[in-house]
């Protein structure tokens, strides 16, 4: 349905053109050209609290970087968050859409309440939850006594802090995967299911063979993004634990973000920046693959 | 019979083990705020109480959490309108010229991590005496508020049927005519999801407002990590904190839960 | 005509408007009770001088990343700040960021507060407020328990341990790696032991390894559950709540402890006792908090200079210490008024620490941030370990490297 004869004045000719450009202004000024001087300051040794001016050191800084113990892993740590958040979450999504597919009473109730997760603030969520797990007072532990099993340090410590603060984030994210699954769900079309049940499947054989093919577009999308966003949480685990104990929850991002904006060591933080800039266009290259791939 | 309302009893109880932990911590947090510092590091947890209202007075009077509140706001309403004057045409001609590329192009500023423009903003604002002023608050919050108006609005001009605007532009109307006089007022739904979402992740935001703000510009999310950073922890009055921060967003998404949810939906996830 | 008379009025207008234009300075103040206190008096300064003085109030970690931001992009309008004098000095002096104060009355301040605001024979900040370490216990539960307080790290383990209990902590102190470094200073100095000497990272000796086991398995054994999460602000709460018998910290909190709308534990079961002693001796910290200095860029340093005087005052370390801000001139802990108001425990350690103590709780580096992270490392690793862990010796050598190549960065090691 694209217009092909573009006429009239040179407004109306070049409309294409100057409708989105001051959109594009300000993308490419706000965030190309800030990409681009991370760029150029990775290749910099510029610290703001040495005193002396930036020199080019060309990959000093990345050899710098890649060097650090504590780069590699809060490198691994971003990865292992991110999966056992995105994974409990496809789960979790996928049961709570199941059930949900269906007419009953209260059902748009059920969507209203899943969604304020969404909405809520992370940075107050997060804190709500650090009241849960506060090991002396908290909620959390209170239960785990009450069934008779020990005190949990949580956050408190480095063995419990990556699974709770996913815990954090797998409430709030399940119920968007879940929404956008019931969407997908209920645009499919009956009749597979109908020949399906003619011909004597099981529930779990219809699912496996019709459901999960037909619901996978937009499960993957879904999951996509859902991953880079994972990738980049930087609220709960700032707010929460500001990366520790120790380092025991510093991903990427808070790393980089420490490295700017406490240790003001720009000429590195950039290298790092770099690094979780590449990951995120990795995935987000994936995207636009799978969206022309599966036409979606 | 029988069967029939055990069924409808277990499928109530499966939605109720749905529906109650994703509500719990809203309620806990609710009643926390009016707890006093007594009642809250009680152990076992209280769940009967007198509540008090100290909390919350604690937090409009002492801690100025209306500024905040006023700060929020205009930064969340200065980005959306803005981003709404960019984004319309932008997404319109998006959905009309079929500029995939564009799209893209957009989107990715969605995903990318914040931070990677934020140092080098930090730079420049810094340079340019722009810290902590709201210009600068605006234009970095416009960066979340924008790509969800375009991504939201480009597919919402899609399904608006090409034929209303040809029918105008038949009788002589210009194509920027049409798309004002035409397309724009039929398309108050999309508007409506766009902005709610774009407004919510703007009021959301904690990174860009923590470092390009101070005193003077500070926003609610910065206020209340402040808040548990600075003075010692009186969860109390930081659960008042979290449910006046919260408010807002959860009564913008009862009154326009149709659109949000389709919003959502639609892959304009968190900003 | 009309037009003449108009451009008469205006030149008029103008001329009376940049005459009467207001003197004007920039200070940032910390969100610190003494900050506090400065912002409610800067009124009266106003009233007094016809100075308008603009205030702006930032938390802490805040005030050092706008400061620095702004000295080092050159964009910096402010006059006079707050400045944390072991977090900054070193940087802020290295970089020229301060101006020298010489012709500032320093006779009143002690010594070594002193050495800390000098920079080869000049002073370039004026000290504020002082904190030391000190042992806060529950007057309550030791006589219940029928114990004295201790003196010793001896009898602080024992008294820890018979003070323990399911319901309450026998000990606290801090256990979030960095956050703990200063509280952990004044052990590790009782044994024998430092963070920096000459110039070079040294926390890895036997003394300071023995301090930092010793820390961490008090803490493991006797402290309340995720401490290796907590700084002051989530122990407090506790110890307010009256879950914790014993707590190591600076001296500065006593008056939220006692602070009857967030306390349940009466004033009166609130002790102060001197830090205890170790195996070589009993040397806490006693520092300067804060203090306050002129900007090196500033256009109005006689203005800046005359607003430091007064913000400085005797009479306003006076109001400090009314408000339980301990500060940092003798004068204030002479006043009579003042000694009879302030709780006599601090008045004892104080003196104790003053005598005794030493000016630092911390490497006193530029890069002092990511030292106290690395730092705080080899503490969680001791916490989580009792103590005992096989691999702290290894572990503390690591991060005593990487403090030294943080000192070569900077061009300041092996310089002191």
């Amino acid at each position: 349905m694209a217009i092909k004869r573009p006429k009239g004045s040179f407004l109306e000719k070049n409309l294409h053109i100057i409708f989105p450009l001051p959109a594009v202004v300000f993308v490419i000024v706000m965030m190309l050209f800030p990409v681009l001087y991370t760029l150029f300051l990775s290749f910099t040794n510029w610290n703001l609290t040495s005193g002396m001016p930036l020199s080019i050191v060309f990959l000093k800084s990345y050899q710098k970087v890649l060097r650090e113990p504590r780069f590699i892993a809060a490198l691994g740590r971003t990865f292992s968050f991110t999966a056992l958040a995105v994974a409990v979450e496809t789960i979790l999504g996928m049961i709570v859409a199941l059930i949900l597919n269906r007419e009953f009473r209260g059902k748009g109730f059920t969507k209203l309440i899943m969604l304020l997760p969404l909405v809520s603030t992370p940075v107050a969520i997060g804190i709500v939850f650090n009241l849960f797990y506060d090991p002396t007072i908290g909620l959390a532990n209170f239960v785990l006594t009450r069934f008779g099993l020990p005190r949990q340090a949580w956050t408190g410590s480095a063995a419990t802090v990556i699974p709770s603060l996913a815990i954090v984030d797998i409430w709030q994210w399940t119920p968007m995967i879940a929404l956008i699954l019931l969407s997908g769900l209920a645009s499919l079309s009956s009749e597979p299911y109908e020949s399906a049940r003619v011909d004597g499947a099981s529930e779990w054989q219809i699912f496996w063979r019709i459901t999960l093919p037909m619901v996978t577009p937009t499960l993957l999308t879904a999951l996509i993004l859902r991953t880079i966003d994972a990738l980049k949480t930087f609220d709960i685990i700032y707010a929460m634990t500001g990366g520790g104990p120790g380092y025991a929850s510093e991903t990427l991002n808070v790393m980089a973000f420490k490295y700017s904006f406490e240790y003001f060591r720009m000429g590195q933080a950039s290298v790092i920046l770099v690094f979780l800039f590449m990951l995120v266009l990795f995935m987000s290259l994936l995207i636009v693959r799978m969206r022309k791939s599966l036409e979606l | 019979m029988r069967a029939a309302l055990i069924r409808k009893i277990l499928f109530f109880l499966v939605i109720l083990a749905i529906v109650v932990p994703v509500l719990f911590p809203f309620l806990w947090m609710l009643t926390s705020s009016f707890k006093t510092q007594v009642d809250i590091v009680a152990w076992p947890p209280r769940l009967v109480f007198s509540p008090t209202l100290q909390n919350y007075e604690r937090v409009f009077r002492e801690q100025n959490f209306l500024k905040y509140f006023t700060n929020s706001s205009i930064i969340g309403i200065s980005a959306v309108s803005l981003s709404l004057l960019m984004g319309l045409p932008a997404a319109y001609s998006i959905a009309r010229y079929k500029q995939k590329r564009l799209s893209m192009f957009i989107l990715i500023a969605r995903l990318m991590p914040g931070i990677s423009f934020l140092m080098p903003w930090y730079i420049i604002f810094s340079r340019l005496k722009l810290m902590d002023s709201y210009i600068a608050l605006i234009l970095s919050h416009m960066l979340i508020t924008l790509p969800i108006i375009v991504w939201i609005m480009s597919s919402y001009f899609e399904t608006i049927p090409i034929e209303m605007e040809e029918s105008a532009m038949v009788d002589g109307a210009t194509r920027q005519r049409a798309f004002l006089s035409v397309v724009l007022p039929i398309a108050g739904p999309g508007i409506v999801t766009s902005v709610t979402l774009a407004f919510i992740f703007s009021w959301n935001n904690f990174m860009f407002s923590q470092v390009l703000s101070m005193e003077r510009t500070r926003t609610l999310p910065i206020a209340i990590y402040n808040f548990v950073s600075y003075a010692e922890v009186d969860w109390g009055a930081v659960m008042a904190a979290a449910v006046a921060i919260m408010a807002p967003a959860i009564i913008l998404t009862m009154i326009f839960q149709k659109y949000v949810v389709k919003g959502l939906t639609m892959g304009a996830v968190k900003g | 005509m009309k037009s003449k008379l108009m451009l008469v009025i205006l030149v008029v207008l103008t001329v009376l408007s940049v005459g009467a234009q207001q003197k004007e300075i920039r200070v940032l103040l910390a969100n610190h009770p003494y900050g506090d206190l400065l912002k409610a008096a800067i009124p009266e300064y106003e009233k007094a001088t016809g100075v308008k003085v603009n205030v702006e109030s930032l938390q802490e970690s805040q005030l050092t990343t706008k400061l620095t931001t702004e000295f080092a992009t050159r964009s910096s309008t402010v006059d006079v700040f707050m400045t944390r004098p072991l977090q900054e000095a070193k940087m802020f002096y290295k970089n020229g960021w301060y101006e020298p104060l010489t012709d500032y009355d320093f006779s009143d301040y002690p010594k070594n507060a002193l050495d800390v605001a000098t920079f080869g024979n000049k002073a370039y900040l004026v000290p504020l407020v002082t904190e030391w370490e000190v042992l806060y216990y529950r007057v309550d539960l030791f006589k219940k328990a029928g114990l004295s307080v201790p003196t010793n790290f001896t009898e602080l383990e024992m008294a820890a341990k018979k003070l323990n209990s399911a319901d309450i902590a026998g000990f606290a102190s801090r256990g979030k790696g960095a956050a703990a470094v200063t509280q952990l200073s004044s052990y590790v100095y009782n044994y024998g032991g430092t963070y920096l000497d000459k110039g070079k990272a040294v926390f890895n000796s036997k003394e300071a390894l023995d301090a930092i086991r010793f820390y961490g398995k008090m803490l493991a054994n006797y402290g309340p559950a995720g401490i290796t999460n907590m700084s002051w602000e989530n122990i407090m709460p506790l110890f307010q709540a009256g879950k914790v018998a014993m707590w190591t910290d600076a001296s500065v909190f006593y008056g939220q402890i006692v602070d009857p709308t967030k306390s349940q534990i009466p004033a009166e079961n609130v002790g102060i006792a001197n830090f205890p002693a170790g195996p070589k001796g009993n040397t806490p910290y006693i520092v300067v908090s804060w203090g306050m200095a002129i900007a090196k860029q500033s256009k109005n340093k006689a203005l800046a200079a005359d607003f430091i005087k007064w913000a400085t005052s005797k009479e306003l370390a006076k109001r400090g210490m009314l408000a339980n801000i301990t500060m940092a001139r003798n004068s204030a802990w002479k006043d009579s008024e003042v000694r009879a108001k302030i709780h006599p425990g601090l008045i004892a350690t104080q003196e104790y620490a003053a005598k005794n103590g030493i000016p630092y709780d911390r490497p006193y580096m530029s890069a002092v941030g990511e030292a106290r992270d690395l730092i705080g490392e080899v503490i969680i690793e001791s916490i989580n370990t009792g103590g005992s862990s096989a691999k702290l010796e290894s572990l503390a050598r690591d991060k005593v490297a990487a403090v030294n190549s943080l000192l070569e960065d900077t061009g300041e090691y092996g310089v002191y």
